[in-house]
């Protein structure tokens, strides 16, 4: 089984469609809006009498770079010079984009953050790298489930209780507490 | 021979058994994760970067000396093995490494990059040791207009030249400048941007965007194409003894010394790092040989001088780093935030206020490159089981200690939030074909930048002509303009020449035997 050596130009598929080019108008409009907050926003700031250059000189400047190079890629890319998508070498470039893969991970991301300060973090950890696992193509989530509880706890045992991180230990382990 | 002195002094307390086994810990996580693919140098320190912070301030720098080689080595050995294209700064190795592992020549591929990489890595730290602390001497003469020159090279040189957009460049470090502004002013001590969020009050932490931008923005976009099928890694024949003939030494040595006199002057200055090095030590090692057809088909000067050019840009960096506080690369961005974390400035009082500290990290980094070569060539095969880890897996691994990372920052669930959101700018980045280095920069060169931008206007009382009349930030924006002007045209140069590879690979025969089977 040999697969054709692939260069970074090669396997790269020509971004057409109308779909991609929406999302890229929406992010060079959203880094001018940005661009636009900033500048605002720098009136916003209070400047204290004794100042000569003041807290505001700069992020007028930033504002300024920020709406001059957002703008520029916008009309780039009204004209047609679209971005390149990295490369990476467990990307396949000729695949369309998964959204529901990455709302399911960003999805863990948030359970995880909720969880932590309630089931402690070995188990919230456990939840993040099982379910990402899962969501990525795991065959066996069960084993992705055990591998992240094998991992939470080490981490927590070691980097929580041995080296004084205050990674929460949760109810199920609060007896653990006073053993170390 | 003061300095000779205090390096000795230096190893004496790198040598020391407990610092010794932070050293080689630090090589070993460092290569290791660095091995992993889809994990650049950058997102090795910065994910490891948690790890040292329990650690007190010289075993946590030692430690972190040898992640950042450790990291900046691995990335080869994912090229020459893995069966796709890897990260840029390893791309040429990939080219020829590739396909000398696919003749069976795998050994020899690593072995010329270990190899190399020590001899460029120990070369350069020499440059390195010599170089640094008359620099320093010189950088505490600078003044405040001075540095704000050097640091708008360094907005230019990474922001605009970098990439393949100019303007999406700037959109980048714009968004890093921004989210630099975001906090209490040090100055006046007025808040800005914060939207009335107490925990956005102290500013957004450094390690929270590189750990967002790399680690989760990585594992999302690589999520959403996850390449599908068997991972393909290329058997290792005869395991790392077989390594290289002596006709492989021959036509090794000269590669390894040419990679390191180009990695490492273009290391020091703010003109991208290694990317731009191994790409010229690559086209100097094709127009040079004697064996011409060679190159794209496993030439093994194609491993050997890019390779070493990478490992001497890598410690190149370090010396703007060290002695003026200016990180020029995305990975130095980090380190320049663990050193803060640790409570160290770099800059060019370091070495007169902290020598013990900056000359016992420069001893690591001569005692890090010889654990590399110890370790990497004896390891290859834990190497090798590491590129097979499942994707779902590896991925899922990522997400987990970037959380991790994030939280044992603060142990504050809000810095979590904010590691989600920028995770998912960071998607849209790679999506859209936006740098993410120059917004690293930018967020940690932007705050640094204003301070000395006011100091100098206060100085001046308001005058802008300050910042072009002195007569160092003069001369900085000169080179300045020729760098852009070299910059553009190198970028051209890289473009059309990768064009040319990819059409002599596609029209290449393959030759190869198939070794897979």
């Amino acid at each position: 089984m040999s697969a054709p050596v692939t260069t970074p130009e090669a396997g790269r598929q020509p971004t057409s469609g109308l779909r991609a080019r929406i999302g890229e108008l929406i992010f060079a409009g959203l880094s001018l809006a940005l661009g636009v907050f900033a500048l605002v926003g720098s009136f916003g700031i209070r400047v204290p009498e004794s100042n000569r250059v003041g807290p505001t000189v700069f992020p007028v400047v930033v504002a300024v770079i920020l709406m001059i190079s957002a703008a520029a890629v916008l009309v780039g890319v009204l004209r047609g010079r679209f971005g390149s998508p990295e490369e990476s070498e467990d990307v396949d470039l000729s695949h369309r984009p998964d959204w529901l893969t990455i709302a399911k991970l960003v999805g863990f991301l948030v359970a995880h953050l909720l969880l932590i300060e309630l089931i402690g973090w070995a188990f919230a950890a456990a939840i993040l790298f099982g379910g990402s696992a899962w969501a990525l193509g795991a065959k066996r989530w069960w084993v992705a489930l055990l591998v992240g509880l094998g991992m939470g706890l080490t981490v927590q045992i070691v980097f929580g209780e041995l080296l004084g991180l205050s990674l929460p230990l949760g109810p199920a382990l609060a007896w653990l507490a006073p053993l170390i | 021979m003061d300095n000779f002195n205090l390096l000795l002094e230096g190893f004496a307390t790198a040598l020391r058994p407990e610092y010794l086994v932070f050293a080689f810990l630090g090589v070993l996580i460092g290569t290791a994760v660095g091995v992993l693919p889809g994990i650049g140098p950058a997102m090795t320190v910065a994910l490891l970067l948690p790890l040292t912070m329990t650690l007190d301030p010289s075993a946590a720098i030692i430690t972190f000396a040898g992640i950042y080689y450790g990291g900046m080595y691995g990335g080869s050995t994912t090229s020459i093995l893995l069966n796709t294209p890897g990260e840029s700064a390893s791309i040429v190795t990939a080219i020829e490494g590739n396909k000398m592992a696919r003749m069976g020549r795998g050994a020899a591929a690593l072995a010329t990059a270990a190899i190399g990489s020590f001899v460029a890595g120990t070369i350069a730290t020499l440059g390195l040791t010599l170089l640094a602390p008359t620099l320093a001497a010189l950088a505490v003469q600078l003044g405040p207009a001075d540095y704000v020159a050097l640091i708008v090279i360094a907005f230019i040189t990474v922001g605009a030249l970098l990439g393949n957009s100019v303007w999406r460049g700037m959109v980048s470090l714009g968004i890093g400048l921004f989210i630099g502004l975001m906090g209490t002013d040090s100055l006046s001590g007025q808040q800005r941007y914060t939207l009335g969020v107490p925990q956005l009050a102290d500013g957004v932490d450094v390690v929270l965007v590189a750990v967002g931008l790399f680690a989760v923005g990585e594992a999302l976009y690589v999520a959403s194409m996850l390449r599908t099928g068997k991972v393909d890694v290329i058997p290792l024949t005869k395991g790392w003894r077989s390594w290289m003939t002596k006709d492989d030494w021959k036509r090794s040595w000269k590669p390894w010394l040419r990679g390191t006199a180009i990695g490492f002057p273009i290391g020091t200055i703010p003109a991208g790092g290694a990317d731009v090095a191994t790409f010229l030590s690559y086209a100097a090692e094709k127009k040079l040989s004697k064996n011409k057809k060679q190159f794209g088909r496993g030439a093994i000067e194609g491993v050997a001088g890019p390779e070493a050019a990478n490992n001497a840009a890598a410690a190149g960096v370090l010396v703007p780093l060290l002695t003026l506080g200016l990180p020029t690369t995305a990975t130095a961005a980090i380190i320049l935030s663990a050193f803060q974390s640790y409570g160290i400035q770099p800059g060019p009082q370091l070495f007169a206020n902290q020598p013990a500290l900056v000359w016992a990290l420069i001893a690591s980094l001569y005692i890090g490159n010889v654990i590399l070569i110890v370790l990497n060539l004896p390891l290859v095969g834990i190497w090798v089981k590491l590129l097979q880890i499942p994707r779902p897996y590896l991925y899922a691994g990522i997400l987990t200690f970037a959380a991790f990372g994030a939280y044992a920052l603060n142990f504050a669930v809000a810095d979590i939030v904010v590691l989600v959101i920028i995770g998912v700018a960071g998607y849209f980045m790679r999506r859209y074909g936006y740098p993410i280095a120059p917004l690293v920069i930018g967020l940690i060169l932007g705050p640094m930048a204003e301070k000395r931008l006011r100091l100098a206007l206060q100085l001046s009382q308001g005058d802008l002509t300050t910042l072009v009349t002195q007569p160092f930030a003069a001369t900085a924006y000169a080179v300045l303009a020729v760098l852009i002007g070299v910059g553009l045209w190198l970028r051209r140069r890289q473009k059309r020449f990768e064009q040319r590879m990819a059409e002599e690979l596609a029209n290449a025969p393959e030759e190869v035997p198939d070794l897979n089977r």
